[in-house]
């Protein structure tokens, strides 16, 4: 934008040049103006771990909206912290799917009429250690057990 | 090594149970036909806990993390028992750990339990080198190629899949680079589980040589 101001101070000039050497009105150099508004809505975020708790950096990110599930309206990549900020353009339940090297996930966000996240909505964060070490200890428990009752029978 | 669901477009997840169910099928029929002996089915049972265990656990390898698989393994000590014991040790991590998906149980499966029943075979052919070269040094060779054979193909399959499956959307630079770093990071797994696998057989053969057959 900065190195266009010169050339369009430029182009100004030889139109108000043109003006005064031939008299029309300036209409084509008003087309040249341009606007920024500014305005708040609500996107959503969304971080990306690895199991280990690793945040998934570069990961490619694709959403999709609510009404199209084939084709991602939006798609990037997450940042160092593994997020990505995306704004939803209507209510409904939002998937995004996050992948990197064969490893990746999906999350279905709900968003209501307003652009918020629908206030049922939980964030899964996954098992905690202890519950890892209590289903691994049920899972070794119940194979050992099937392990001494066909030893037993085999006797 | 546990492919997520939502990864593979669906007609390779139905091929992967395609192929996971004729591999059950065969696996079972071979079970029962040579009158398994019963001592086989709790050795299976514990070996499935060990798998459970063994693949829920990482191991840091910058700059990624992997797991052990213990499929090499499993097959040198169960052959044929192996496929259902990791097909049980699969669908429970994938139930309750969340760890690979549903959608892409057969797939998983034939990734991990492929490989093991090949290393099974694999370890068999002991019995022929074992006059050449003498016994110990026999088992110490093929259940060390076993466990690498395990690990190494499986890591093999899971890169095949996941480049050729690669949607066109993706930058295949930044995916190939993260590909290849996990690949190199499974080359010490190689020799680990190898490792591993040479180690528990040297041990059952001083404790308990029967359960070698």
């Amino acid at each position: 934008m900065i190195a266009n101001v010169p050339a369009r101070r430029r182009e100004l000039s030889a139109a108000v040049l043109a003006v005064m050497a031939v008299g029309l009105s300036p209409v084509a150099a008003i087309a040249h103006g341009a606007h920024v508004q500014a305005r708040t809505s609500t996107a959503v975020q969304i971080e990306a771990t690895y199991d280990s708790g690793e945040p998934m950096a570069e990961a490619t990110v694709e959403v999709y909206a609510p009404d199209d599930p084939q084709t991602p309206v939006f798609s990037g990549s997450t940042d160092d912290a593994g997020r990505y900020t995306f704004v939803p353009t209507a209510p409904g339940n939002w998937e995004i799917a996050v992948r990197q090297a064969g490893h990746g996930d999906i999350a279905v966000v709900p968003v209501e009429a307003d652009g918020a996240i629908a206030s049922t909505f939980a964030n899964d964060s996954g098992l905690s250690l202890t519950q890892r070490i209590v289903i691994a200890g049920a899972v070794t428990w119940g194979c050992v057990g099937t392990a001494l009752f066909f030893w037993r029978r085999g006797k | 090594m546990h492919i997520p669901d939502g990864i593979l477009p669906a007609p390779v997840c139905a091929a992967g149970y395609a192929i996971a169910g004729g591999v059950t099928w065969a696996a079972l029929r071979q079970i029962n036909r040579t009158a398994a002996s019963p001592a086989e089915v709790p050795k299976a049972a514990l070996l499935a806990a060990a798998f459970f265990v063994g693949s829920s656990l990482s191991l840091p390898i910058p700059p990624v993390s992997v797991h052990l698989m213990l499929t090499g393994l499993l097959g040198a000590l169960l052959n044929w028992y192996a496929w259902p014991a990791i097909l049980i040790g699969l669908l429970l991590q994938a139930i309750l750990l969340g760890h690979g998906g549903l959608t892409t149980l057969g797939v998983n499966a034939v990734m991990a339990g492929v490989p093991a029943l090949l290393a099974g075979q694999l370890f068999r052919l002991r019995h022929r080198l074992a006059k050449a070269l003498s016994p110990r040094a026999a088992l110490g060779i093929f259940s060390f190629l076993a466990g690498a054979l395990g690990v190494g193909l499986t890591a093999l399959i899971f890169f095949g899949l996941v480049v050729f499956t690669m949607p066109s959307t993706f930058d295949p630079a930044t995916e190939q680079n993260l590909l290849t770093a996990f690949m190199v990071a499974h080359i010490p797994l190689v020799f680990l589980e190898g490792l591993f696998t040479a180690l528990l057989c040297f041990f059952l053969l001083r404790v308990k040589p029967d359960l070698l057959k």
